[in-house]
């Protein structure tokens, strides 16, 4: 399990899934804000899809700080 | 007291290898398992409004998380609030701040063991709490039994365990939450049912008070600080990480219950009735095991999320509670040994060298919250006295009750203690810190006046106002153990002639070198001690009191 999570797959598949999450994240508030408008019901919805691509874009930064070292 | 020093004296130290997963592991099977039990108790309480609920909650838990952050990398030890209080605001209050930490642990034990069973229910029906309650109250009084047992022979599941279930539960969750939006979730119905189903302000508030629930646990961060490797840069990256994984978990599945279009219809309701998802989940038949519920209507997906998710949820609950039992003996251990509770706390077994006393007297508590809480559902009798005296409330919401006031009592004090700290031992560096400061001088020093802590203590605040608004159980027993425990401590000190109102001298500059030493953390303890130098000075030549 070590050697896993210290290896470049370990590393490649966080930033696979947080390219994913950055998407779903895109998709969350881009579908809530077609279908309500800005609507104060969006909120919810939408700080969701922003709680997504932060997660995603940490992930991101992460793997390059980590490259970087 | 002579037995307990010579066995402080060999006890080793924690060994510093947890890694960075590690560490976030540590933290995720302890909230991560929050929402497993959250979830339904707020989809009841809140209905249309149980993602506002959640987005409220989660935003106070966002600001507990980065305090929690900032405090556990600048002091990694294991205490966590516990400590952060008795160390900023002083003795009497890092006692009010453990002893509402011992009743969130307490109730951990239960609501875990018995959500855990709840989850169990939905393979084997004979545990169903609705159908078989004096079943499921034996099956979770022996839980508790056998965890306690457990924790006095020294057996704790390993944390290659923790980590395994972890990450197993992260990839499920993740999966559930992409099929669920991708292919069901429909932003018209999540809209729709939020102005239809939308509570009541009294329901609202309840349903708040029960969402922060699903974010409590953030001790563990402090206690993964203490033996993790490098803790001052590890902590504050796996501890981001986990706020925003946990707030993405409670926000996704609050989102899903109220706009997601099921696989397959409903049953209907005892009226025979079509229900919607979120009623549904958040009845009494479903709000103990809502997750696993809400996995099996999710497309595709659902079918083999019915079969798994039940037994991966049972376990980290399972996981949890027991790190209610390790909990709540290490902290009462750890407030005896700085004599904020009675030396028999600190007794460890003869034979298998665990604080059996500390161990045994939590899980009595947890017992007799057990039993308060399934007495109603036990007996036709009590379930009368309970809906004339606390509007009927069942026995799972009653365990929310204490939890969330536990939670939002103990969370306030760390608030506070955190701007007490940044006042009064600005020489401590801090490699994380709450963003949005505001630079200023105090006694002659440069200091950063935490606006988000600010933020972060008004919301939990209103959260225990809330609380005390609308659980009436809640504020009846919740006020009662903090005010029968400070009677108790004020007895004590009194008793073994220590300050009973003010606190013991600390040497906090030797802790706080001891503490960074044995992190590893050397470059931040020299930095601790030349701003002591320079502090020291800086008082000899401008003399303005202690620092």
């Amino acid at each position: 399990m070590k050697n896993f999570l210290r290896s470049e797959g370990y590393a490649r598949a966080r930033l696979v899934s947080g390219a994913l999450f950055v998407l779903l994240g895109i998709v969350v508030i881009v579908r809530t804000l077609a279908a309500t408008g800005a609507a104060v019901a969006a909120i919810p919805a939408c700080a969701l899809g922003g709680a997504m691509v932060a997660l995603g874009v940490l992930r991101y930064r992460d793997y390059f700080t980590n490259r970087a070292r | 007291m002579a037995a307990s020093a010579a066995v402080a004296a060999e006890e080793p130290s924690l060994r510093r290898a947890v890694t960075p997963w590690g560490s976030f592991s540590w933290g995720y099977s302890d909230v991560g398992a929050d929402i497993f039990v959250g979830l339904g108790l707020v989809l009841g309480a809140a209905a249309g409004a149980s993602n506002i609920a959640f987005l409220f909650a989660g935003l106070v838990y966002v600001c507990i998380g980065l305090a929690y952050t900032e405090l556990a990398a600048a002091y990694p030890v294991a205490g966590g609030g516990q400590y952060f209080v008795f160390r900023g605001l002083g003795d009497i209050f890092g006692f009010i701040a453990g002893w509402a930490v011992l009743l969130d642990f307490t109730i951990d034990i239960v609501l875990f063991a018995w959500s855990c069973i709840d989850y169990l229910s939905k393979l084997i029906p004979i545990l169903s709490f609705t159908a078989h309650p004096w079943v499921h109250f034996i099956v979770v009084l022996s839980v508790i039994a056998g965890l306690a047992v457990l924790n006095i022979i020294g057996v704790r599941e390993s944390s290659a365990f923790n980590e395994l279930v972890s990450g197993m539960d992260i990839v499920s969750e993740t999966s559930i939450l992409f099929f669920g939006f991708l292919f069901a979730f429909q932003p018209q119905l999540l809209v729709h049912t939020m102005q239809t189903a939308w509570p009541t302000p009294f329901n609202l508030m309840n349903g708040v008070s029960l969402a922060i629930i699903s974010f409590v646990g953030l001790e563990s961060i402090s206690q993964a600080a203490q033996e993790t490797q490098r803790p001052a840069s590890v902590i504050p990256r796996t501890s981001i990480s986990l706020i925003l994984t946990i707030l993405i978990f409670a926000l996704a599945y609050s989102n899903l219950a109220l706009g997601m279009q099921p696989w397959h219809p409903l049953p209907l309701d005892a009226h025979g009735h079509a229900q919607q998802l979120w009623h549904y989940l958040g009845n009494e038949e479903n709000n103990g095991a809502a997750v696993a519920v809400l996995a099996s209507y999710v497309p595709y997906f659902g079918a083999l999320a019915a079969l798994y998710v039940p037994v991966l949820g049972a376990i980290l609950l399972l996981i949890s509670s027991n790190s209610g039992v390790f909990g709540s003996s290490r902290i009462a251990y750890a407030m005896s040994g700085t004599q904020l509770l009675p030396s028999a706390f600190q007794r460890v077994h003869k034979k298998y060298r665990t604080p059996a006393v500390s161990i045994s007297v939590f899980c009595g508590v947890a017992i007799v919250e057990l039993v308060f809480a399934a007495l109603p559902s036990l007996s036709p009798a009590v379930h009368e006295i309970y809906a004339r005296l606390f509007r009927g409330e069942d026995g799972i919401t009653f365990l929310g009750d204490l939890y969330a006031f536990g939670a939002a009592a103990s969370y306030s004090f760390v608030f506070i203690a955190l701007i007490s700290l940044r006042f009064n031992d600005s020489a401590s560096p801090r490699r994380f810190k709450m963003p949005f400061n505001i630079p200023m001088t105090y006694k002659g020093n440069r200091v950063e006046f935490p606006v988000v802590a600010v933020i972060g203590f008004l919301g939990i605040m209103s959260i225990l106002v809330f609380t005390m608004i609308t659980h009436e159980i809640g504020r009846i027993a919740g006020p009662s153990w903090i005010i029968l425990g400070t009677i108790g401590y004020l007895l004590y000190r009194r008793r073994k002639r220590l300050p009973v109102f003010r606190s013991q001298p600390h040497d906090w500059r030797k802790a706080q070198v001891n503490i960074l030493q044995s992190a590893g953390e050397l470059e931040m303890m020299d930095e601790y001690l030349a701003n002591i130098r320079k502090m020291d000075e800086r008082r000899a030549i401008h003399p303005i009191g202690p620092l």
